[in-house]
C-alpha cells in the first residue's frame, strides 16, 4: 500500500503493553489520514459520555500520506482526542519531527490508551516501545523538559510533551513539540496530562513507502525551491503571521479589551514591523519553506516565539501594547503548555467580569504583573480562581453568572481566535460552525468577505465559501496532513497537493475526489458532537451575545454603530446547513450520512440521539 | 489632495515603506495611487478605505487613508 505504512501503533499505559495493528487500503481511501483517521478511530472506540480526562479517553497522534515527505511544508502532525474543553471531538496540528519519525518507525497513527501509574515518557523506536519514568521532569515546564529530552536522545528524534498546564489538566492545555510549536487547542495537552504522559519520543529508521520515490524527490525538491522563492519575493516570512495585525486593526477586526474594541491607536507597537525589528531568532517546522516562527526577547530577557494569534489575544485583548510584556505572557503560555489564544481569552474575560462587577478580584486590563500571576494560578490550578479559570471561559461564566456569558468570548467551549467579528458576519459564521469550537483553522473568510462581497451581507455566497474553505483547510490539509500556509499566504496552488498525493500513493485522484472525504470527516465530527450532546440545537453554532448587542457596537471608526444581526445570522446559518445537508439543529440528516457512506455510524448514533 | 497610504505585511519590505502621506492630483484612482508607489495595479491586492474594500478604478479622495495589503487567506 504505497503512501501509507498500513500500520497503527496502539499503546496501553495502564498495562504498559502495545500492539501493532494493520489497516486496509479501503480504510485509507475512505479516511486518508490525520484528522480522518483520528475522528474515525475515536468515534468507533470511545463510548459516549466518557470523561475526556479519564483513562477511557484516547489520544491519537496521526499523520497523513504526504506528511514528512520532502515537499513544501509537510512537517505537520495531528493530535486528537475527545476534547475536555468542548466535550466533542477535538484536535489540532503542530509542526514536529514526530511527523517523519513516526512514519519511518512504521506507523500512520499512534493510539494511546489508559493511564500510567506514574509520570511516563513513551519512547518509540521502530518496533521497540518503552515506558520510561518521567518523574524527574514532572512539574517542569516544556522548555526544561525539552532540554532534558535533548540531553538523552539528541535532536534528531520527534518529541511531543506537556508542561504544568497539561499535567494539571487545564482544559486548554496544548501539546508542545521540540521545535517550539504547539497544537491541540481543545485541551489535547490536558488529555496527555490525565494519562500521566509527560512526553512522547519517536525515532524511526525505515523508508516511507512511496509509489514513485524518485519522481517525488525531484518534484519535492523543485517545489521546495519554488515556494521558498515565492516567499522571498513576497517577503511574507519577514513578518510571518504577525503581518496581519495592522490589517485587522485597520479594518476593525482586532480583539481589544476582551473583544469590546476592534481597533486601537497603539496597536502598531505590537505589529509585525515591531516584531521583525525585535527578532533574535527564526524558527520553522520540518520541510518548511517560509519559516514563520519569530523569536523575540521578553521583559525578562527570555526568548519567546510569537505569532499573530498569540499577540492579538495576549496584547490588545488585554490592553497590553508593550511587545516585551506580550512576549512574556506568550513565553509563560509556551512553558506552561497552555494555548495562548484561550489563555488570552480567559484572562480578558476575567478582567472584564471584574470590571463589570460580575465577580470580585484585583486583575485589571493592562496589568502585566497581574496577568502573569493569574496565568500561573491557572497553570497550577491554584486557589479557587485558578482552578475555575483552568476550566475555560464557558465554565467561568457559568460560575460568575450575572449575564457574563454574553461576553464570554467562546463557542462550544473553545475561546475565539484573534478576529473580532462584531461586523464580519461570514467570519463569525466560520467560527460558529467550526466543529471543534471557535478555531480559525477550519475556515478563514475575512479577506474574501471584505474584498469580494459586501462586508455586512449575510448571503448564501458566504455560507458556500465557508464550506469550500472547510473542504480545503479542514478536510484536505488536515487529512493528507500538511501546512496550509503556502496556499494561504503565498497563493501556492491547491492543485499541487493531489499531485503530491498521487506521486506518493500511485493513485490518480483529482482535487474534487477529496471533497466527499472532507465532507465525510466533517459529518462524523458533527455526529460525534451529537452523540455527546443529544439535546444540541443550532444555538451551539451561534457566537456570544456581545456580537449581536447594539450597545456593544463601536462608537467610532470603520464600523461605528454596526453590529451583527441575529436574525440574518440565523438565515446565513440555515444556508450553511442546507449546503451541508444538515437538519435545522445543525446535524447531518440520515440521508446525508448515508450518502457519505456513514450509514453504520448513523445507526450507532441513533442509540443515543435522534437523526432526521 | 493629500492621501495617507498604509502598507501591510511583506509589501512594507518589498516597496520600502510602511506608511506615507502623498500629494496626488484630484481624480486619481486607486490604480494611479498604486502606480505612484511602484505597485503594479494588476497585482492581486486588497485595497481598503476606512475598513471597506475599494476597487482599482475607484477614485481616492482628499484625506483618505488607504490600506494596501497582499491577498492572504488567513492564519
Amino acid at each position: 500500500m504505497d503512501g501509507w505504512t498500513g500500520q497503527f501503533l496502539r499503546v496501553d499505559l495502564t498495562t504498559r503493553t502495545f500492539r501493532i495493528e494493520t489497516f486496509s487500503e479501503e480504510f485509507a481511501n475512505t479516511w486518508i489520514g490525520g484528522r480522518g483517521f483520528a475522528v474515525k478511530i475515536l468515534y468507533d472506540e470511545l463510548a459516549p459520555g466518557i470523561d475526556p480526562l479519564g483513562p477511557e479517553n484516547k489520544l491519537i497522534v496521526a499523520v497523513g500520506p504526504i506528511s514528512g515527505i520532502p515537499a513544501p511544508n509537510t512537517g505537520k502532525t495531528i493530535v486528537a482526542a475527545k476534547s475536555p474543553a468542548t466535550g466533542g471531538y477535538g484536535d489540532g496540528n503542530l509542526g514536529t519531527r514526530v511527523t517523519d519519525q513516526l512514519r519511518k518507525a512504521g506507523y500512520d497513527a499512534l493510539i494511546v490508551e489508559g493511564r500510567a501509574e506514574r509520570p511516563t515518557l513513551l519512547s518509540i523506536e521502530d518496533d521497540r516501545v518503552e515506558f520510561l519514568p518521567a518523574d524527574e521532569v514532572w512539574g517542569k515546564g516544556t522548555m526544561e523538559t525539552n532540554d532534558w529530552i535533548y540531553a538523552r536522545y539528541g535532536k534528531g528524534v520527534g518529541v511531543l510533551n506537556i508542561g504544568q498546564g497539561g499535567e494539571n489538566m487545564v482544559r486548554f492545555a496544548v501539546v508542545r513539540s521540540l521545535e517550539g510549536r504547539s497544537g491541540g487547542r481543545p485541551g489535547m495537552g490536558a488529555v496527555m496530562g490525565s494519562k500521566l504522559l509527560k512526553a512522547i519520543v519517536v525515532k524511526g529508521s525505515r523508508p516511507i513507502p512511496q509509489a514513485f520515490p524518485v519522481a517525488m524527490k525531484e518534484l519535492g525538491r523543485d517545489d521546495l525551491r519554488e515556494v521558498h522563492a515565492m516567499d522571498k519575493e513576497m517577503a511574507w516570512s519577514t513578518q510571518g503571521t504577525t503581518g496581519v495585525l495592522p490589517w485587522c486593526n485597520e479594518v476593525a477586526a482586532l480583539p481589544v479589551h476582551n473583544f469590546h474594541g476592534t481597533h486601537h491607536p497603539d496597536a502598531w507597537q505590537v505589529d509585525g514591523e515591531r516584531v521583525n525589528a525585535a527578532r533574535v531568532a527564526t524558527y520553522g517546522c520540518p520541510n518548511c519553506t517560509m519559516r514563520c516562527g519569530i523569536g523575540i526577547l521578553d521583559d525578562e530577557g527570555r526568548e519567546s516565539e510569537v505569532d499573530y494569534e498569540n499577540i492579538g489575544l495576549l496584547g490588545p485583548n488585554l490592553d497590553l501594547y508593550d511587545l516585551s510584556q506580550v512576549a512574556a505572557l506568550n513565553y509563560l503560555c509556551d512553558d506552561y503548555g497552555l494555548d495562548a489564544i484561550s489563555a488570552g481569552g480567559v484572562l480578558g474575560f476575567y478582567a472584564d467580569a471584574i470590571e463589570r462587577g460580575a465577580v470580585t478580584g484585583d486583575l485589571r486590563f493592562g496589568d502585566i504583573a497581574g496577568m502573569k500571576r493569574v496565568l500561573g494560578l491557572i497553570a497550577r490550578r491554584e486557589g479557587e480562581i485558578g482552578n475555575l479559570l483552568a476550566d475555560g471561559t464557558r465554565e467561568a461564566a457559568r460560575a460568575f453568572g450575572h449575564g457574563s456569558d454574553a461576553y464570554a468570548m467562546q463557542i462550544k467551549g473553545l475561546e475565539i481566535s484573534a478576529y473580532n467579528c462584531k461586523f464580519i458576519p461570514g467570519m463569525a459564521l466560520a467560527f460558529g460552525v467550526s466543529p471543534i469550537g471557535a478555531h480559525h483553522k477550519e475556515s478563514w473568510i475575512i479577506t474574501f468577505e471584505v474584498k469580494q462581497t459586501t462586508r455586512g451581507s449575510y448571503g448564501r455566497d458566504k455560507a458556500q465559501k465557508i464550506v469550500d474553505l472547510q473542504r480545503i483547510r479542514g478536510g484536505l490539509f488536515e487529512s493528507i496532513v500538511t501546512c496550509r500556509f503556502p496556499w494561504v499566504e503565498l497563493g501556492w496552488g491547491v492543485e499541487h497537493y493531489p499531485t503530491y498525493f498521487n506521486t506518493i500513493t500511485g493513485k490518480d485522484w483529482k482535487l474534487e475526489d477529496f471533497w466527499p472525504i472532507s465532507d465525510r470527516i466533517y459529518a462524523l465530527m458533527k455526529l460525534f458532537w451529537l452523540r455527546e450532546h443529544p439535546e444540541t440545537d443550532r444555538s451551539a453554532d451561534f457566537p456570544p451575545a456581545a456580537w449581536f448587542d447594539p450597545s456593544n457596537a463601536d462608537t467610532e471608526g470603520p464600523i461605528a454603530g454596526m453590529i451583527l444581526d441575529r436574525e440574518q445570522y440565523d438565515g446565513m446559518l440555515a444556508h450553511y446547513y442546507d449546503i451541508r445537508g444538515y437538519d435545522t439543529r445543525g446535524v447531518p440528516t440520515r440521508a446525508t450520512l448515508e450518502g457519505l457512506g456513514l450509514g453504520a455510524e448513523a445507526a450507532a448514533a441513533e442509540a443515543f440521539a435522534t437523526l432526521r | 489632495m493629500t492621501i495617507t497610504v498604509k502598507l501591510v505585511g511583506g509589501l512594507i519590505h518589498t516597496i520600502g515603506f510602511s506608511e506615507r502621506v502623498l500629494d496626488l492630483p484630484a481624480g486619481t484612482t486607486v490604480a494611479g495611487l498604486l502606480e505612484a508607489i511602484g505597485i503594479d495595479p494588476a497585482r492581486p491586492l486588497i485595497v481598503g478605505r476606512s475598513g471597506w474594500a475599494i476597487e482599482t478604478d475607484d477614485e481616492v479622495r482628499d484625506g483618505d487613508r488607504i490600506l494596501v495589503s497582499p491577498v492572504f487567506s488567513g492564519g
